[in-house]
């Protein structure tokens, strides 16, 4: 039996594998960028992790896969939607947590969980790429300003300014024009988080709000997205350390659920595995005639008197043989 | 006749409804009554030797209707009149036009402005449902829209011709009723699409000639054995006038999802109701139009004692579907405001749903096909926990 299991999350701009033991710790993650739903960054992030936790493809159990590009992946025994995986993922991370807010690269979800850490109901973004990672791209590249810093910039914002256009395409134009009107790049940016922060209230109308709120995804990591998220829900987020691997690691829960299922027979829990482990010593320093109960055990060759109810249930034993 | 003949012959008329009119008045000589959605009693017209048929939205983008209506009309009606004025309807001798929204009235009077040459029958019926005047008030819109289709034909309908065609309607319900029974059961293990192509066509093609086919396909699945199937079974909800497109039934079918029955009106809504065969014909399709309120309730027309919801949990209940995807139609103003009430009682009563928006102008459905099989994997989960 193989010891380990591996998440895939084949992503639209980035691909995370992670791969966790069979006690469901993380072993090894990592994160690759790649373009548009790319094969070779997939196998690059997957080669990253296994050689982070030295090991093989084929020492994995089970591999799932999740993401945009989850049918395509040929490695994977099953394919689970982002939804069902962030969840499951972000639960993880987060114990607790009732409402997960994901923004990735081409799509934004807010996801609801009951108490069981099942998805209740969800919300996504269906059209465009309003509110989402490629969003911010597009209006970086307008403000002439690299991805990394955008946040940080973005949160030096003095003066509120309104984007109303969700579409991204539209919303370049508008910023074009504030830039043109001369506000500075700071305040434009920060209408711009301002502008998903209110997309991302509307998908969590859709849902019901209700906390603790957990955000993953790479946009996670973006502050002002964090800052003006928070601001519009008037509720703190919780940040995982790793909020891009969420889906990766929900796929590689989901998998070593399925791998245990099948695998049941040749699994003992590490209780299970202790209360052998002294049966078995128990069982070396019996006498003969012992069936694994020490105390109920009776030396054939030592007469001694049994005590109270056992007394009794031998003495009935007796009698009736 | 072999069952794939007969849905190619079902789908090929639900595909093309305009070019079946055509051959059908080419061979019979006489006209073709098309009407819209939803309570048009086609009895009437086929007592009159006519070819009734309800008006489809085909998957044309929308050109020339741009310049009638305005883009926040649903896709079927903005559809309507887009065909009107690209000359589409040439083959329709006359139009029935109901009032059920405010948007079918717009596409009306849309098309009423540029077909000038076609004979258009405007008829309005009594929306609330359970008042003491209902029976007689829609007696009076029935006897109406008789009278109107008399002065068209040019000669009268007779009773005996009504009741014939009531009966022969009736047939035509009842044997598609027994194939939704069939597939509820697993006996006829008919696809979303193929039954969306059976009812489709049973609003397009000459009735005896559709009900002819239908006794042989019925034929073909009595005494079958019900197949066994684990995908996980859903009810469709929704589209009360124009039909979901094909693609979008396939991607839900794709995503590990059988459809055990549906409410929709090319679907069970159609055909759930029959029209009593006893009586004056008028009075019977006044009974007809009351009764198929209860029969499958609708969103447009008011009854205090009647709830769609209600109705949408009991049929779910005996489908034994594990759940329910609503397609709403865009812009389709009944559905919207009474999907809330929807919502909260599937939500108190713990039966998860779905609601998918449509539009005319087509779906993204990779995104689409991501929410149905998140959908089918939290209804796979919650039976597992």
């Amino acid at each position: 039996m193989n010891r380990h299991v591996m998440g895939v999350d084949f992503g639209s701009t980035t691909a995370k594998t992670v791969i966790l033991d069979l006690s469901g710790n993380i072993v090894a993650h990592s994160v690759a960028h790649m373009g548009a739903v790319s094969g070779d960054g997939v196998k690059q992030s997957m080669k990253d992790a296994l050689e982070e936790a030295g090991l093989a493809q084929s020492d994995m159990g089970r591999v799932v896969a999740t993401g945009y590009g989850r049918r395509m992946l040929d490695e994977a025994d099953k394919n689970y939607t982002e939804i069902t995986c962030h969840a499951r993922g972000a639960v993880a991370m987060v114990p607790g947590a009732r409402l997960v807010i994901d923004i990735g690269g081409q799509d934004s979800k807010v996801i609801s969980v009951d108490s069981n850490g099942l998805v209740a109901q969800f919300a996504m973004n269906d059209r465009c790429a309003a509110g989402t990672g490629k969003f911010l791209e597009v209006l970086a590249r307008a403000v002439e300003i690299g991805l990394e810093e955008l946040g940080d910039t973005a949160l030096q914002a003095r003066e509120k300014l309104k984007i109303s256009s969700m579409c991204a395409t539209f919303a370049e134009t508008e910023v074009i024009s504030l830039l043109a009107e001369g506000h500075p790049k700071t305040d434009v940016l920060g209408a711009v988080h301002a502008a998903i922060a209110m997309r991302t209230l509307g998908l969590v109308g859709r849902v019901g709000k209700k906390g603790p709120v957990v955000m993953t995804g790479g946009v996670a990591k973006n502050p002002a997205a964090v800052h003006y998220i928070q601001q519009a829900l008037e509720m703190p987020l919780i940040l995982p350390k790793t909020p891009q691997i969420a889906g990766a690691l929900g796929a590689a829960l989901i998998g070593l659920d399925d791998y245990r299922a099948e695998n049941k027979h040749l699994f003992i829990s590490e209780h299970e595995d202790m209360a052998r482990e002294e049966q078995m010593a128990a069982d070396k320093a019996c006498i003969p005639g012992c069936r694994g109960v020490p105390e109920l055990a009776v030396d054939p060759f030592e007469k001694q008197p049994p005590k109270g109810k056992l007394k009794s249930l031998l003495g009935t034993i007796q009698n009736h043989i | 006749m072999e069952r794939q003949e007969i849905m190619r012959r079902f789908a090929e008329a639900a595909g093309n409804p305009l070019s079946y009119a055509r051959a059908w008045k080419e061979r019979t000589g006489r006209k073709v009554i098309g009407s819209f959605p939803m309570n048009f009693p086609g009895e009437l017209a086929h007592a009159a030797g006519a070819l009734p048929m309800i008006l489809q939205e085909t998957d044309d983008p929308i050109t020339a209707g741009h310049g009638v209506l305005f883009p926040f009309y649903c896709g079927f009606t903005r559809s309507m009149v887009d065909q009107a004025m690209r000359g589409e309807f040439d083959v329709l001798d006359a139009i029935m036009f109901g009032d059920h929204c405010v948007q079918l009235l717009g596409a009306a009077d849309g098309i009423r402005m540029h077909l000038t040459k076609t004979r258009v029958i405007f008829f309005q019926l009594i929306s609330s449902m359970c008042d003491p005047w209902t029976q007689g008030r829609s007696e009076e819109s029935f006897a109406k829209l008789r009278a109107e289709l008399e002065d068209f034909i040019g000669e009268a309908v007779a009773d005996d011709a009504m009741h014939a065609s009531i009966r022969l309607f009736n047939r035509n319900r009842a044997l598609i009723r027994k194939l939704y029974d069939m597939r509820k059961k697993g006996t006829a293990p008919l696809g979303a699409i193929e039954m969306q192509h059976v009812v489709k066509s049973s609003m397009i093609m000459d009735k005896a000639e559709h009900t002819d086919l239908l006794q042989q396909l019925v034929a073909q699945f009595e005494g079958a054995k019900a197949t066994p199937n684990r995908a996980v079974r859903l009810h469709l909800s929704g589209h009360f006038c124009q039909a979901p497109k094909p693609e979008l039934l396939e991607m839900i079918e794709e995503c590990g999802v059988v459809v055990v029955g549906d409410d929709l009106y090319h679907g069970f809504r159609y055909i759930s109701t029959d029209v009593p065969e006893e009586g004056p014909p008028v009075s019977a399709l006044a009974r007809w139009y009351m009764d198929r309120n209860t029969g499958v309730p609708c969103p447009t027309r008011v009854q205090n004692n009647v709830d769609w919801d209600a109705y949408l949990l009991d049929a779910i209940r005996d489908e034994r579907a594990d759940g329910m995807i609503v397609l709403m139609a865009k812009f389709c103003e009944p559905h919207m405001y009474y999907y809330p009430e929807v919502k909260e009682a599937f939500e108190k009563a713990g039966v998860p749903h779905l609601l998918i928006e449509t539009e005319h102008e087509g779906m993204a459905l990779e995104s689409l096909k991501t929410r149905v099989e998140t959908f089918v994997e939290i209804v796979k989960r919650r039976e597992a926990a």
